[in-house]
């Protein structure tokens, strides 16, 4: 009993980080209906930011986070608008490619910036300290992760639902043609858009980073995130960070119970078993294509 | 007949006339050798990278010091992004382009297998591939020499001691599904054999696993006193720092691929103290004549500032010193041949590494192959700092 | 562009003699190369030409059906594995093991156009991404696969032709391309081609028309698979060493960029990505032997970045190639082709 609690414990931790990436990419693909295979390494080059500014430069943890915050948000308002507005009479693979192109860029320049050699972040938390209640531990720093999560999701939804901006956001997202009729500025609105995406990713990776810091440290976690976004139906906040805890749930009781050794992948199959039959994840409304 | 004998003779006189080189060994002029080396500098791997990095080190602190009779040695060094398509590219790239006398280390299992073959059949030496795989030398081959000792090897030292030493009777492995991480297995379940001892977990990572609780908690459920880590760098100090944060404290012990303590230190924020590590080679920051002169003369010296005197560097130096030593001995008249025969003629010798032996071929010996297996075990204290447990042991 | 007067002009193989002059002059070039060039050429000839092969196998599904593959590796590496099983376990000959291990693959592509069927967009992607990354594993989880450990491609030997050397294994290679081209080609003119544009364009019309979507998508996956398979069944001999982790899900992504980069719906296209991608895979990491660019690059590294990392360069060039394409050119190279044509066609005015 206490291993099954401890697996489900382990799980909503491991669910967090994918929640974050998840929530990052729904928010982009909201608005502008590109999946961004660029954002693990948006990310990751604001979480190396935030590194180079503690140990280079010696800043103060909460200050090298918030310009690192500042970073992502600057660095996805300049790619939506340098790179992904450029785009002539745009077609979603052609984005993709894009998204595809700018993270082989930023994953170099990482790279060549710090080198490959595995790191760490100071961090005011030690990643290995826990809490235990009864024989269950849980990280400290999980339990970062997971109110960070959740208190994102509460704040984009509310955003999205009741700000003028969000509801501005959803216009665009419904029917570009007509928002700008009725005076959205939809190009604006999707920078600023990549711009809260980023600084969404940027909190999931800077949450990663304490742990253990390498320039592809960031595949898995975009890769579930992505894998969550879908199953929750792409377009749901809510339904992104549910199903990134399912998933996390799952792995944990798969590989405690099942096989260890399928673990990274139960996650798939598990998502296309979900697909066939909610062919547009679980908590999207199904819009019927009209001919 | 007559006509067409003439024929060809005029015409094998023009292709010799052609070719003046034809006798002289490729790769090889009055004032150069060539070597080559590929490491991956992107791309997953790439922290193996300064392997290569240091080779370079090494044989450009050989060329300022004079060269080897008279030559200089000149490195052809690539990035393969540890994809054997593009190792195979380079290789071909280079061997039949600028043409190499040898070829030097070289990072990765994958990457040497695929071309492992196209050396064998061009008969190019080969010396020190950097990874410890069995496929290097069974069967052996007679271009291809093996320095890395045996992971197995490491293994059955490790277990040995566990139980010998400390009295450890539950051992648990970790080990990454790979052809590295079964031979530490094997060479685990081999020694708990011999004392009549079964391991009391086998929990197997992929490469791709980034969450680890679960790995972890199969470790502690089995309740054993040692935990053998037979994984990436990664994998080894997420283990150590989890099951820290679990209460879960046995002696963790690890391969020498984890032994480069002070990195260990600073991944795992500490956790790392205490962990015992079997190891290829002299510390990096210990005391050892070979150990001091390298650092002063050779990393100091020609290593860019970013770089750091750490395992994979040194290593670098390491796997190719017995090739050195060869070229050396040769004497100023180098082929390849020459050189294998002296390669084969190295006996005891003794670098940064384990004691070096090659024998003449053998096509049922691997030992004829594979030259050192000898390793020793350290345990990190604070700061990174190491402590000899034992001397150079010998393991077959 | 000419007219077109009858049927059968437009479904002829070739527009003119002229054409059909340069194919054979293009023909006797591909044969003639490897008299002339060295062995290393020749080998990258060979990656090319398999990856030429998958590319076009995967237009066929992306280009031509609309849908999306984030998993060809993984229909690349049941190739490449039932190739070698085939012929070590089962003792087949290469010329039969070879289809066979496609054909295994093609199931297994009709099997994932199944849910294809429901599914779109990035709801596609990750069911085909999770494929890919599921196949690799399960390979390496299966000991009559190698496991982790790999496998080793044996000789082969078609009658008493005995394929050892790049150069023979490219006469090969060569010869299966162009068929493959050919085949693909005429099966895009055909009726099922224009199904499956037609399920592109517009699933629920062509749907209504008359065109069984159940059919026509699983065929699409499945002959896309069966290109990926006999790429991969070719790729273990070029390495004549494979294990699952060569199959990565940056294969998959690099498939697809070729499709696209090249231009999508189009098999020179197709030829002309993979051709462009994979010389820059192998060729980048010279970059720093460029004259001046590569002292420029080494000054700035010391500078300003780190001279370990140097190399990474190469995924910096890479991914600004792969972006410009796609902004300045929606349809790829493909459309730089067509407008180049254009361009002199109607030269000087």
């Amino acid at each position: 009993m206490t291993d099954l609690i401890q697996m489900i414990v382990s799980g909503i931790a491991t669910g967090s980080s994918y929640a974050l990436m998840g929530l990052a990419m729904v928010i982009i693909y909201k608005t502008s209906e590109v999946p961004n295979f660029a954002q693990g390494e948006m990310a990751l080059i604001s979480s190396f930011f935030a590194m180079m500014l503690l140990t280079s430069f010696n800043l103060n943890v909460y200050l090298a986070f918030s310009l690192a915050f500042l970073f992502a948000a600057v660095l996805g308002c300049f790619l939506e608008f340098a790179v992904l507005r450029r785009a002539k009479e745009p077609n979603v693979l052609g984005m993709i490619v894009i998204t595809i192109g700018i993270e082989m860029v930023i994953l170099g320049f990482v790279s060549w910036k710090f080198g490959a050699e595995q790191k760490t972040m100071p961090f005011p938390i030690d990643p290995y300290d826990s809490l235990f209640i009864g024989d269950i531990f849980l990280k400290k720093l999980d339990i970062l992760t997971l109110v960070s999560a959740l208190v994102l999701m509460v704040v984009l939804f509310v955003f999205f639902r009741f700000s003028k901006l969000g509801l501005a956001m959803k216009a665009t997202q419904q029917n570009s043609v007509a928002a700008r009729i009725v005076g959205v500025r939809t190009n604006r609105i999707l920078m600023v858009t990549w711009g809260i995406s980023s600084l969404v990713g940027a909190v999931a990776g800077l949450l990663i980073s304490p742990t253990i810091m390498h320039p592809y440290m960031m595949w898995d976690p975009m890769l579930k995130g992505f894998a969550a976004a879908v199953m929750g139906g792409m377009t749901s906040l809510p339904g992104a960070v549910v199903a990134a805890y399912m998933l996390g749930i799952i792995e944990n009781l798969f590989g405690g119970y099942i096989s260890i050794e399928f673990k990274t992948v139960v996650a798939f199959v598990i998502i296309v078993a979900v697909l066939c039959f909610k062919p547009s994840g679980l908590f999207a409304r199904h819009y019927v294509k009209k001919v | 007949m007559k006509k067409s004998l003439m024929l060809l003779v005029v015409s094998l006189a023009f292709v010799l006339s052609l070719a003046p080189n034809l006798f002289a060994e490729v790769g090889v002029t009055d004032t150069e050798i060539h070597i080559g080396q590929w490491g991956p500098q992107t791309g997953p791997a790439a922290a193996w990278g300064s392997v290569a990095r240091g080779t370079g080190a090494y044989f450009q602190w050989i060329n300022d010091n004079g060269g080897i009779h008279g030559r200089k040695i000149v490195y052809h060094m690539f990035d393969d992004g540890y994809n054997p398509a593009k190792t195979v590219a380079g290789v071909k790239e280079l061997q039949e382009g600028t043409g190499i006398f040898a070829w030097a280390s070289g990072v990765g299992t994958s990457p040497g297998m695929a071309v492992k073959d196209y050396l064998a059949q061009n008969n190019v030496p080969w010396v020190g591939p950097a990874a410890g795989s069995l496929n290097w030398v069974n069967p052996p081959q007679r271009n291809l020499f093996a320095v890395y000792p045996l992971y197995d090897g490491e293994a059955k030292a490790l277990v040995r001691y566990a139980i010998e030493k400390m009295g450890k009777k539950k051992v648990a492995v970790a080990y990454l599904n790979d052809e590295y991480g079964k031979n530490g297995l094997r060479g685990a379940q081999e020694e708990l054999k011999a004392h009549g001892l079964k391991t009391v977990a086998e929990v197997s990572f992929e490469a791709a696993d980034s969450d680890l609780n679960p790995h972890v908690m199969k470790l502690k459920q089995s309740d054993a006193d040692m935990v053998l880590l037979w994984t990436t760098v990664t994998h080894a100090a997420k283990v150590v720092g989890i099951s820290k944060a679990m209460k879960f404290e046995p002696q963790f012990m690890s391969t020498s691929t984890c032994s480069d303590f002070p990195l260990m230190m600073s991944i795992t924020k500490g956790a790392w103290e205490g962990v015992i590590c079997a190891t290829f080679g002299e510390l990096p920051d210990s005391d050892y004549p070979a150990i001091v002169k390298y650092k002063k003369e050779v990393f100091d010296k020609y290593a860019a500032k970013e770089e750091r005197w750490g395992l994979f560097y040194y290593a670098g130096i390491l796997f190719v010193e017995p090739m050195i030593e060869a070229l050396k001995n040769v004497g100023p008249d180098l082929t390849r041949e020459k050189f294998i025969t002296e390669m084969e003629k190295i006996k005891g010798f003794k670098g940064l590494g384990a004691e070096v032996n090659f024998k003449p071929f053998d096509k049922n010996d691997m030992y004829s192959r594979q030259g050192a297996s000898q390793t020793f075990l350290v345990q990190c204290l604070a700061e990174g700092k190491a402590k000899k447990l034992t001397e150079w042991m010998d393991i077959k | 562009m000419d007219m077109k007067r009858d049927y059968y002009e437009d479904v002829r193989l070739f527009s003119s003699p002229a054409v059909v002059f340069w194919f054979v002059v293009l023909l006797g070039a591909l044969y003639l190369f490897p008299l002339f060039a060295e062995n290393y050429y020749v080998y990258v000839a060979n990656y090319i030409a398999i990856n030429i092969i998958v590319a076009t196998g995967l237009n066929l599904l992306v280009g031509y059906t609309g849908q999306i593959s984030l998993g060809h590796a993984g229909f690349f590496a049941i190739g490449a594995y039932g190739t070698i099983i085939l012929m070590a376990k089962a003792g087949l000959p290469f010329l039969l093991a070879l289809p066979g291990a496609a054909l295994i693959a093609a199931g297994f592509g009709f099997f994932l156009g199944l849910p294809s069927l429901r599914l779109e967009g990035p709801y596609l992607a990750i069911a085909t991404l999770g494929f890919g990354l599921t196949i690799t594993q399960v390979i390496g989880r299966v000991q009559l696969f190698g496991g982790r450990e790999g496998l080793h491609a044996p000789d082969i030997t078609i009658g008493s032709w005995i394929i050892d050397t790049d150069k023979e294994f490219y006469i090969l290679l060569i010869t299966l391309t162009i068929f493959l081209l050919l085949f693909m080609r005429n099966l895009i003119r055909t009726r099922v081609g224009r199904a499956f544009i037609a399920i592109r364009d517009a699933d629920i019309a062509a749907s209504t028309m008359g065109v069984n979507i159940l059919y026509y998508k699983t065929l699409a996956f499945a002959v896309s698979a069966f290109y990926a398979g006999i790429g991969g069944g070719l790729y273990a001999f070029v390495l004549k060493f494979i294990e699952p982790e060569i199959f990565t899900l940056m294969m998959s992504i690099m498939f697809l960029a070729m499709v696209v980069v090249g231009g999508l719906g189009s098999m020179m296209g197709s030829i002309a990505g993979a051709t462009l991608l994979c010389w820059l895979d192998l060729k980048l990491r010279n970059i720093l032997s460029i004259p001046y660019i590569g002292d420029w690059l080494e000054h700035l590294s010391k500078n300003w970045f780190s001279i370990t990392g140097v190399s990474n360069i190469q995924f910096i060039v890479f991914g600004t190639i792969m972006i410009l394409i796609m902004l300045f050119e929606p349809l790829g190279l493909f459309g730089v082709w067509i407008r180049t044509k254009k361009y002199w066609r109607t030269w000087p005015f």
